[in-house]
């Protein structure tokens, strides 16, 4: 095992038994099929996948709080389940929407109170603690008590919590999560901040939030039903649909029967149908530019008034649709319905 | 009113739910019948130790029967007040709870039916084992089961306005490690004659037995299903068994008064101070 | 913020040490700013001990047994603070997501129970001795101290067996989510009675009683007992010196087991996923 992996697994399952009715068999579920991944050190590496891909499982397997069914897995260069003892100094883990301290404590007594967990001395963790907050632009809430934060401010005492024991690989798990657009804007700014700053140091960061995995990461691996299905650079990614159109059409609202024929029409890939107030958008993954006029003139025949047509460039989105078939959102809906 | 009989009937059924399928049924029996005989256990080889076996004597019965009937105190206090904590701090609902159109008092109370279930079985447990192995001085066939019933039921009304009085303090306060229910109904047990007749107590502190509900309700219990033990201990003999009720109904309806003005004005305190939603476990 | 990554070697005294007092620091503090609990662990708990004298002076027992009930009702308050504040506990800081948090750090999980148990000591300790003083004065219990020292020797090591229980005991806990409040309030009156709280263990037969010593509050009161009140010795159960060796031994070997079961509960836990299971 080359010691310049921050992360590295190799056909990694993990099944869980999940208890079934009073008199029903336990069933299985599997969360993790098979997964290699390869993160070299220094990586900002993504996970980017629906709710229920494997992601969280993934990051409780590489954190030691939960062992693989079978394969293996190694952070820092230690197996997580023979030299959990060895890794756990070396990491550390922010989830999204956690409620993890204690409430009575204000922000800097809780941050303070994991620093110890790690054995940093009080004076050091106090500075680092300080200058953190100031980083995240939560000082002035300081000795705030942790119970009468706020949603978004509650996430940044944690994204504290994991950098202050400025850990050699860190996870963070949907850390965004219900934060609202200007908070998950700075903690993003936070991450990349300081991974530039830190050489050396790794993060592996899941997420379902497209912009965020394209913007942070060096490079991302996009899991559905517990598979790897792709890992590559953000731009690599997106070139693998180079040879495909993707148009973006704003129309008059249509009968909600109608888009289904759409998806009919040979060389549509994939297609999204968004209603709007007074309008439609449509979204066509297209193998070729030349199925368009057979798209319009399908919108012409169903007197349907095209508002504006736009070409984009390939998102980690359609990257997904190419990959799984359906769009991560359609996914998600299947999984709870 | 058919709106806060379906609250009560929901949260009975929520409450039944959290409190019965935890394990299995085995397990469940094993719980349901180690803690009340071992908590009785405690008394008897006291009891036992001191007189020397005398088991025949009222006095057995007196404790006997009053700890046993005294299981529903703990149970139904800590039943409807610790619905405030494991909602607000577990489940997190309490805030879903609170903005919903019920009456969170029918709620709580609700909830705590499921306690009062579990209370149920305690108490027959320990009844039976008295009757089974300590020859308990109790004679099925002289009950008087209407007298027993009406003081019971009274009882359990009596009981949840004590523990909606608790669940409004709870509302203001942390969530600690023990019970609050239990607290209060384990330091009531010595003011309410439960295992010893009132004349023990000081005199100072008699007048604390004679204001509290619990005290009357036992008295009531114990005549209804030992009339003869409750006649050898003088404290309450000057009250006729219609007195002991209507005492037993005012104090009711007094402990439900104040318990109302007391949980609306903590319910007013909490939702000024934001602490509905509150997590405080430290 | 360019420093070199520090590794704490996990299990080294100096991080056990600092792992106690951070997990204590919020207890103590919690209970500095939530005092509420004074009133319902404190003093509510001391009338309910105040119960059990009037049973006795209902049942005309020696005068003695006030004093042993005293005794007992304070020791209840190192039981409670074990089940509630310590084993019990790690179910609601698994819902919190402390628990992972806790695992996940390179520190060891005897020093976190223990840290629990030290930050309610501050509780505990209050209600102690309230109860001993309040109820000594109250019931006017007699004593006559054979030695300060044995005493205090005594009360350590009991002290000591009690948590390497308690800590055995919490690594079942690890296990459990919702089951864990009930286990909780089971294991109460049942230790209630074999520790015998409010009557010497010798009153429960010799079998039951050799049987009981395995619960370190059993002997250990029964040896305070017989180091504090005047009839004492004639209530105890063994002779002083066999039941300072028998917590001695119960001491290391629930330090021991405690340190192997919660290392094995906690491998257990992690292979079975139980650690971060949230809210059912």
């Amino acid at each position: 095992m080359p010691d310049d992996h921050a992360i590295q697994t190799q056909a990694l399952n993990r099944i869980y038994k999940i208890r079934g009715g009073k008199k029903n068999e336990p069933k299985e579920l599997i969360a993790l099929r098979d997964v290699h991944i390869e993160v070299p050190r220094g990586e900002l590496f993504g996970l980017l996948g629906p709710n229920g891909a494997g992601k969280t499982t993934l990051i409780k397997i590489l954190t030691t709080l939960l062992a693989p069914s079978s394969g293996r897995a190694l952070v820092a260069g230690f197996d997580v389940t023979t030299q959990a003892y060895e890794i756990r100094p070396r990491i550390n883990m922010v989830s999204g929407g956690e409620s993890s301290g204690y409430g009575l404590l204000t922000v800097r007594e809780n941050l303070w109170m994991f620093s110890q967990f790690y054995g940093i001395p009080s004076k050091e963790a106090n500075r680092r603690i300080k200058e953190l907050l100031r980083v995240v632009g939560l000082d002035d809430r300081m000795n705030t008590k942790s119970s009468e934060l706020s949603t978004g401010l509650r996430q940044k005492m944690n994204i504290v919590r994991g950098f202050m024991t400025n850990p050699e690989v860190l996870f963070l798990d949907e850390p965004t999560l219900g934060l609202d657009v200007g908070a998950a804007r700075d903690v993003r700014g936070f991450i990349q901040n300081w991974v530039k700053q830190q050489s050396g140091h790794t993060i592996l960061l899941t997420t379902h939030h497209m912009i965020e995995a394209d913007e942070l990461c060096d490079r991302v691996a996009i899991i559905n039903q517990g598979r790897i299905l792709a890992c590559d650079s953000p731009s690599s990614l997106k070139r693998m649909l180079q040879r495909e159109a993707i148009f973006r059409l704003r129309v008059d609202s249509i009968n909600s029967a109608e888009p289904n024929n759409f998806e009919k029409i040979g060389g549509v890939r994939h297609f999204t149908y968004r209603p709007g107030e007074g309008h439609a958008t449509l979204e066509f993954i297209l193998e070729e530019e030349d199925v368009l006029t057979e798209v319009v003139n399908q919108l012409a025949s169903h007197n349907i008034h095209l508002q504006s047509l736009e070409k984009r460039e390939p998102s980690l989105e359609d990257v997904f649709i190419q990959l799984v078939g359906r769009s991560m959102e359609e996914v998600e809906r299947e999984g709870t319905s | 009113m058919l709106g806060r009989l379906r609250t009560f009937r929901i949260a009975a059924w929520l409450g039944w739910q959290i409190e019965s399928n935890w394990t299995d049924p085995f397990l469940f029996a094993v719980y349901s019948i180690v803690k009340p005989v071992a908590g009785a256990a405690i008394l008897v080889v006291m009891y036992g130790v001191i007189t020397r076996g005398d088991f025949s004597s009222p006095l057995f019965s007196y404790i006997y029967l009053g700890n046993a009937f005294y299981i529903y105190v703990g149970a139904v206090m800590a039943g409807i007040s610790w619905a405030v904590i494991d909602d607000r701090e577990h489940y997190k609902t309490l805030k879903y709870i609170y903005i919903s159109p019920v009456r969170v008092p029918f709620y709580l109370v609700g909830r705590g039916v499921a306690r009062f279930l579990t209370g149920t079985i305690s108490v027959m447990i320990t009844v039976m084992a008295g009757l089974l192995f300590l020859n308990l001085q109790l004679d099925l066939g002289t009950v008087n089961w209407l007298m027993f019933i009406s003081a019971l039921v009274l009882g359990v009304v009596m009981l949840a306005n004590l523990g909606l009085l608790l669940a409004g303090v709870t509302l203001l306060i942390a969530h600690h490690f023990f019970l609050i229910g239990e607290a209060v109904a384990s330091a009531l047990y010595l003011f309410s004659g439960a295992i010893f007749p009132l004349d023990v107590l000081p005199d100072w502190l008699r007048p604390v037995g004679f204001a509290i509900p619990l005290t009357y309700w036992l008295e009531l219990l114990r005549r209804a299903l030992v009339g003869n033990v409750a006649e050898a201990f003088p404290t309450l003999s000057n009250f006729s068994n219609t007195q002991l009720f209507g005492i037993l109904v005012g104090l009711t309806v007094g402990f439900g008064l104040l318990s109302t003005l007391i949980f609306r004005w903590c319910d007013h305190q909490a939702r000024e101070r934001g602490l509905i939603d509150m997590v405080t476990n430290y | 913020m360019k420093e070199p990554v520090e590794v704490s070697r996990p299990y080294s005294a100096k991080l056990f040490l600092q792992t106690v007092i951070a997990r204590a620091y919020p207890r103590v503090i919690g209970a500095q700013r939530e005092r509420s609990w004074m009133f319902f662990d404190v003093f509510l708990p001391f009338l309910s001990v105040s119960a059990y004298v009037f049973v006795y002076r209902a049942i005309g027992a020696p005068e003695t047994y006030i004093g042993f009930v005293v005794m007992g009702g304070a020791m209840i308050a190192f039981w409670m603070n074990i089940l509630w504040g310590m084993s019990s506990q790690l179910y609601w800081e698994k819902e919190q997501g402390n628990l992972a948090l806790y695992i996940m750090a390179p520190n060891s999980m005897m020093a976190i129970l223990l840290g629990m148990a030290l930050g309610g000591m501050v509780a505990t300790t209050l209600r102690a001795l309230v109860i001993i003083l309040v109820g000594s004065l109250a019931f006017n219990v007699q004593f006559a101290l054979v030695s300060f020292w044995a005493l205090l020797g005594t009360f350590l090591l009991t002290m000591v067996a009690l948590y390497g229980m308690g800590m055995m005991f919490s690594s079942i806990f690890l296990m459990l989510n919702r089951e864990a409040w009930h286990l909780a309030n089971l294991a109460q009156e049942p230790i209630f009675l074999f520790s015998g709280f409010y009557f010497p263990i010798k009153s429960l037969g010799f079998w039951i009683a050799a049987g009981a010593s395995i619960i370190p509050l059993s002997v250990g009161m029964d040896a305070m007992r017989q180091l504090v009140f005047p009839d004492g010795p004639t209530f105890g159960f063994l002779d002083v010196r066999i039941e300072l060796a028998i917590l001695v031994i119960l001491s290391i070997g629930f330090i021991l087991g405690a340190r192997y079961l919660l290392a094995a509960m906690e491998r257990l836990a992690i292979r079975e996923g139980r650690l971060t299971e949230s809210r059912r």
